[in-house]
């Protein structure tokens, strides 16, 4: 299993609730963090990390680069240094979505699936989870529960996209794991199987 | 509360604010008429401003006849503080440099930015943080660095009298490490006279404050051996002023045409005080070109002669020829040490890299913009280090937090 263990902040927590928060994040666009990415935050005064899902990135407004993109002409060498400043250095105001997905303790093995007891607490810092944190959230298909009941969220893109990455994972059992994964779909989306094919179309697609 | 709408393109928009603007409406009235009659009496100080300046004596007979003030500069107060000619060049006449190949150049852009002490936060501290961008032109991505201070300590907090410290001791303090951090990071750029470092702060390079106290003293002999440190770095420093107000040319000119017995009595009656220096380059300068040379013999700079930094200045207008800015021109002063002038060292590039700098930002250096972005303490910032502060106050046993009055302007700020 490849290890990304190496701690990457994103941001503080601008607002949150229990279904979610955002953060607000001024980062070099290599580090913008993707869509499905899992990353977590401390709550209940750094007793427990709750994990949650990016499903959306917001790019702000950012006047100095409005005024830049009048005066600038991409390809010609009179502005190379600028463009590759804006591009490698420059960072970029963004917000940043997560859907809570569940919530562990630091001597409990074990992690509770659904929505946490209490949001994290605005300012607090946000890192995209190791890739070994990943593969023990997702050893159980109930890491997607809250993502099903949450009808605020791209969720029938969200879960795919959280499936795949968390797939090579678990690497000796690729298959079983996305084979457990869409029998849970199967048993939790029944009675909805026009959204159940279109979740697993994604899956079988990828 | 006041309900405005306002006229626009598409649907229209209603403002709420708190400001009775309606109750205002005479003194809005009033300040647009004062503005219109000062542009007009400014329109004629210029065309009176316009022939002196075409009728100016060469650079050593105007020197020659404001020596009378110079004398008196250097002793007597009120002092005049005009400018004087810093070089035989002709005073009068703007200087236009073709865009050179900037190729090996370093620009260094350097501007900082800081959290004052406040009595109602949740701990007495301050914060400095100087924030610089390496331009090196070889089409790469520009280096960053940021340096920061924390000042916590009582001795740090407070001046000879006690007092908390203010605004002005920190603007020193700020201004000191921004030519130091401009000096360690020109040691380590500066590779030999094919590739000239400049160095630009946000701001003069001439000190700014009067001397008052030891400390000033102090402050003002440390940033002398900043600015030695980057000279000795092979590095130019380059102070960067934008809408410059003063007017030392503009009092030049009127002592130009004073009667050298009149010099003593009549500088201060100067007929062109509607003017600044900007507005008058404004007139007088084509996009793209400068001013010669000038320095100004006020205290300050004497004490920076005193230390082999004497600080001259020109003013350039930073809009292209190329550049449609709805006929705005952008006039900035700029300013250097004698030495940089006098010596071997390249400045000959460095009108062409400022008019380069401006023309992507519209008239203001991309290297200082970016340096001011790098600097900048925000809000969320300093959230954070208060969050942490808190903390760290919190596993000592201590229980902080800011000052009811502070946390009540925080909720109504957020309106």
């Amino acid at each position: 299993m490849p290890s990304t263990s190496k701690v990457i902040a994103i941001g503080n927590v601008l607002r949150a609730d229990i279904r979610g928060f955002v953060i607000a994040s001024r980062i070099p666009e290599p580090e913008v963090p993707t869509f499905g990415t899992f990353v977590r935050a401390p709550i209940q005064h750094d007793r427990a990390q709750l994990i949650g899902l990016v499903y959306d990135i917001r790019l702000q407004d950012d006047p100095f680069l409005r005024n830049l993109a009048v005066t600038v002409r991409s390809g010609d060498p009179a502005f190379d240094e600028i463009i590759a400043d804006q591009r490698d250095n420059r960072v970029i105001p963004v917000e940043i979505s997560v859907a809570s997905v569940a919530y562990h303790y630091p001597d409990d093995p074990q992690c509770r699936y659904g929505l946490p007891p209490q949001p994290p607490m605005i300012l607090h810092q946000i890192t995209v989870c190791a890739s070994e944190e990943v593969h023990r959230i997702t050893r159980s298909p109930d890491f997607m529960r809250a993502l099903l009941d949450n009808r605020d969220i791209p969720a029938d893109e969200l879960i795919p996209t959280a499936l795949l990455r968390a797939a090579p994972l678990h690497a000796k059992a690729e298959y079983d794991f996305l084979l457990d994964a869409g029998r849970y779909l199967a048993r939790n989306l029944g009675r909805d199987p026009a959204r159940l094919e279109r979740i697993l179309q994604r899956i079988a697609w990828a | 509360m006041c309900v405005q709408q306002l006229a626009g393109s598409g649907a229209p928009h209603i403002m709420v604010t708190m400001l009775r603007i309606e109750r205002l409406r005479n003194d809005i009235a009033e300040l647009s008429r004062l503005a219109a009659t000062a542009q007009r009496r400014q329109l004629e100080a210029v065309q009176l401003a316009r022939r002196w300046w075409d009728e100016l004596p060469d650079a050593v007979d105007l020197r020659t006849h404001l020596e009378p003030l110079l004398q008196e500069s250097a002793g007597m107060a009120p002092s005049w503080s005009g400018g004087v000619p810093a070089t035989i060049a002709p005073p009068g006449e703007p200087v236009s440099r073709p865009i050179t190949d900037l190729k090996g150049l370093i620009a260094i852009g350097v501007d900082g930015s800081q959290i004052f002490p406040d009595r109602h936060a949740l701990a007495l501290y301050y914060l400095i943080q100087v924030g610089a961008v390496i331009f090196r032109y070889n089409g790469g991505a520009p280096g960053v660095e940021v340096r920061e201070w924390l000042h916590y300590k009582e001795e740090e907090l407070f001046d000879e009298q006690d007092y908390l410290i203010g605004s002005e001791a920190l603007g020193q303090e700020r201004m000191i490490k921004e030519m130091e951090v401009l000096a360690e990071l020109s040691a380590t750029e500066y590779q030999g006279p094919d590739s000239p470092v400049l160095g630009l702060t946000d701001g003069p390079l001439l000190w700014p404050y009067v001397q008052r106290g030891r400390s000033t003293g102090e402050k003002l002999g440390t940033y002398m051996k900043a600015l030695k440190s980057v000279q000795a770095s092979g590095a130019i420093p380059v102070g960067y002023v934008d809408r410059p107000g003063g007017r030392p040319l503009l009092d030049m000119l009127w002592a130009s045409r004073l009667a050298g017995e009149d010099l003593g009595e009549k500088w201060s009656e100067n007929p062109l005080q509607p003017l600044d220096d900007e507005i008058l380059m404004m007139h007088l300068l084509a996009p793209g070109e400068h001013t010669t040379w000038f320095t100004r013999p006020i205290p300050t700079n004497t004490r920076h002669a005193g230390a082999g930094q004497e600080i001259w200045f020109c003013y350039q207008r930073l809009d292209g020829p190329d550049q449609a800015r709805g006929g705005h021109p952008t006039i900035a002063r700029i300013e250097v040490p004698s030495w940089a002038v006098i010596g071997e060292a390249p400045l000959a590039p460095m009108h062409a890299m400022l008019l380069h700098q401006a023309e992507a930002l519209d008239g203001y250096p991309y290297v200082l913009a970016r340096a001011h972005e790098e600097a900048l303490v925000t809000t969320l910032d300093k959230a954070a280090l208060e969050q942490s502060i808190q903390r760290e106050l919190f596993g000592a046993g201590i229980w902080a937090r800011a000052s009811d009055k502070a946390r009540q302007k925080l909720l109504l700020g957020r309106r």
